[in-house]
């Protein structure tokens, strides 16, 4: 069922893809940002439900290890939001997590692996 | 009136606890205020320290014999191989060797495979980790044995040290993509069309830009290696001393190299770290610090350069070839405040190395020597000051 296009089309949601794992004849997860109007959101989301999409919030962020992070920034320069940035006097790392869009860009990036995300 | 001292004095001093030891950004901050003459004056050593990714670094390691004996051709520390083409039971363990399978932690723990490679079997075993080893053997009269397995910790291995061909890059480049696809570097990923910029020296605190004719750093300098003691042994490789120069001597872009040599087994796993670039393979970060001996004002001279008065050139990577496009030169004052313009556009910018921990080194540095447990020595010889730098084409059939 071509989800996306549904809540364009249908309910004017646009719906940027963050993540996605959808094989062929299994469940598949689709981490979406939904944009739209409130009202038409939820409908969108309703109707979700009635097709067997299975639909929870996303409390989705990134978590940074201290113990492992060595504050070099390298994840700065692909954080496309300045969630993550280095302070201009210590230069430590600072993630300001209200910023964050959960894109991850940044995990694959970290050369000491200290950034995860639990979706 | 100048001042001069010795490194027999300065090591007096240091040997009764009354050094004077500023970092070199204490020299930075306070030049202004008090200027070089009374910094000279009362200032016996300035340190200075980075932490970065070294990729031209590993460690040697002699097992220790085993009984019936074994001479080693072929072998590997927890999935990663190491070269055994020399001595019996002698091995050179490189950062950047990819593991060929998977390592204990994998198999015992079920972990994924994950990304790793040479240097973060190096820190593991600075971190005082045991790792499996499997080794095969060329069977001889000398050495029956044909293979050995075992764990090994760096307690139970006769020798273990850094010996690292190309550490301490004075000044290296600044890297971009400039092509329409993203690409997974040395520099970590770049996003396509000038997405970012990556810069992997943390700028006028590192070393040898504040020594940058290496005057005062030469073979057989003590250094501090990966939290233990080490020492310069060699120019290192790729080492550029003609690169152009500014007035103040400093390189425009990658110049002096140092090979440097310490023992592993003093060394403590805050400052050896093994890491990974996606797409590209694994490397080992390190904590090198110099400290350097004020025998007169020049040495607090040369200190004194600031982020705004060094350089150094954008290249960019999506043109995979010897000699790449530059986007010209760029201040490391520009690079550290986030951003730089190229084409009229602005680019985000992001450090490779640690900022931090390169400042920590220093300081930690500072409190070896302020608390008389480290001495400088006098170089047993110069590093060259005009070696020429040559390319390799193919000649020949």
């Amino acid at each position: 069922m071509p989800v996306t296009y549904r809540l364009a089309k249908d309910f004017n949601v646009a719906a940027s893809i963050i993540r996605a794992q959808v094989a062929p004849n299994q469940v598949g997860t689709l981490v979406v940002e939904l944009q739209g109007d409130i009202d038409q959101i939820d409908a969108a989301v309703d109707w979700m439900e009635t097709q067997d999409v299975e639909v929870s919030s996303a409390s989705g962020e990134i978590i940074i290890d201290d113990l492992v992070c060595v504050d070099c920034g390298l994840c700065t320069g692909v954080c496309p939001t300045q969630a993550l940035t280095l302070d201009p006097n210590s230069f430590h790392l600072k993630f300001q997590r209200s910023r964050c869009i959960v894109c991850e860009q940044c995990v694959p990036t970290c050369p000491v692996q200290a950034i995860s995300s639990n979706l | 009136m100048g001042i001069t001292r010795t490194i027999d004095e300065i090591n007096a001093k240091i040997s009764d606890q009354q050094a004077v030891v500023w970092t070199v950004e204490e020299v930075k901050a306070k030049v202004g205020d008090l200027g070089v003459d009374a910094i000279a004056q009362q200032v016996d050593v300035i340190t200075t320290g980075t932490f970065e990714p070294m990729e031209s670094s590993g460690a040697i390691l002699n097992l220790g014999h085993t009984d019936p004996p074994l001479n080693i051709r072929r072998c590997w520390l927890d999935g990663v191989l190491a070269y055994s083409g020399f001595g019996a039971v002698d091995l050179y363990l490189g950062a950047t060797q990819p593991a060929d399978y998977a390592g204990l932690r994998e198999i015992m723990e079920g972990e994924q495979v994950r990304e790793r490679g040479g240097g973060h079997v190096i820190a593991d075993l600075i971190a005082g980790k045991s790792i499996p080893f499997r080794a095969l053997g060329h069977p001889s009269d000398c050495y029956p044995r044909s293979s050995f397995e075992t764990i090994i910790n760096r307690d139970t291995i006769n020798q273990f040290y850094l010996f690292n061909p190309r550490n301490l890059y004075q000044n290296f480049i600044v890297v971009v993509n400039g092509g329409d696809r993203p690409l997974w570097t040395y520099c970590g990923p770049l996003q396509p069309r000038l997405g970012n910029a990556v810069y992997s020296n943390p700028g006028a605190i590192s070393p040898l830009w504040n020594d940058p004719d290496l005057q005062l750093v030469g073979i057989g300098s003590r250094i501090f290696l990966g939290g233990g003691i080490g020492y310069v042994a060699w120019e290192g490789t790729q080492h550029f001393p003609l690169q152009r120069r500014l007035p103040n001597h400093t390189p425009i872009g990658p110049a002096a190299t140092l090979a440097l040599i310490g023992d592993a087994k003093q060394m403590t796993e805050a400052w050896v770290r093994g890491c990974y670039f996606k797409g590209f393979g694994p490397s080992i970060m390190l904590g090198v610090g110099i400290p350097l001996p004020v025998l007169n004002e020049m040495v607090v001279k040369r200190c004194t350069i600031q982020d705004q008065d060094i350089v150094a050139p954008v290249v960019d990577l999506a043109i995979p070839r010897r000699i790449r496009p530059t986007f010209g030169l760029v201040s490391y004052t520009q690079l550290k405040s986030g951003s730089i313009t190229l084409d009229g556009r602005k680019v985000r910018t992001a450090p490779l190395a640690s900022i931090s921990l390169s400042r920590q080194v220093a300081v930690e540095l500072k409190q070896w020597i302020e608390a008389g447990q480290f001495l400088l020595t006098q170089p047993v010889a110069p590093i060259p000051s005009d070696r020429a730098f040559l390319a390799q084409d193919s000649r020949g059939a």
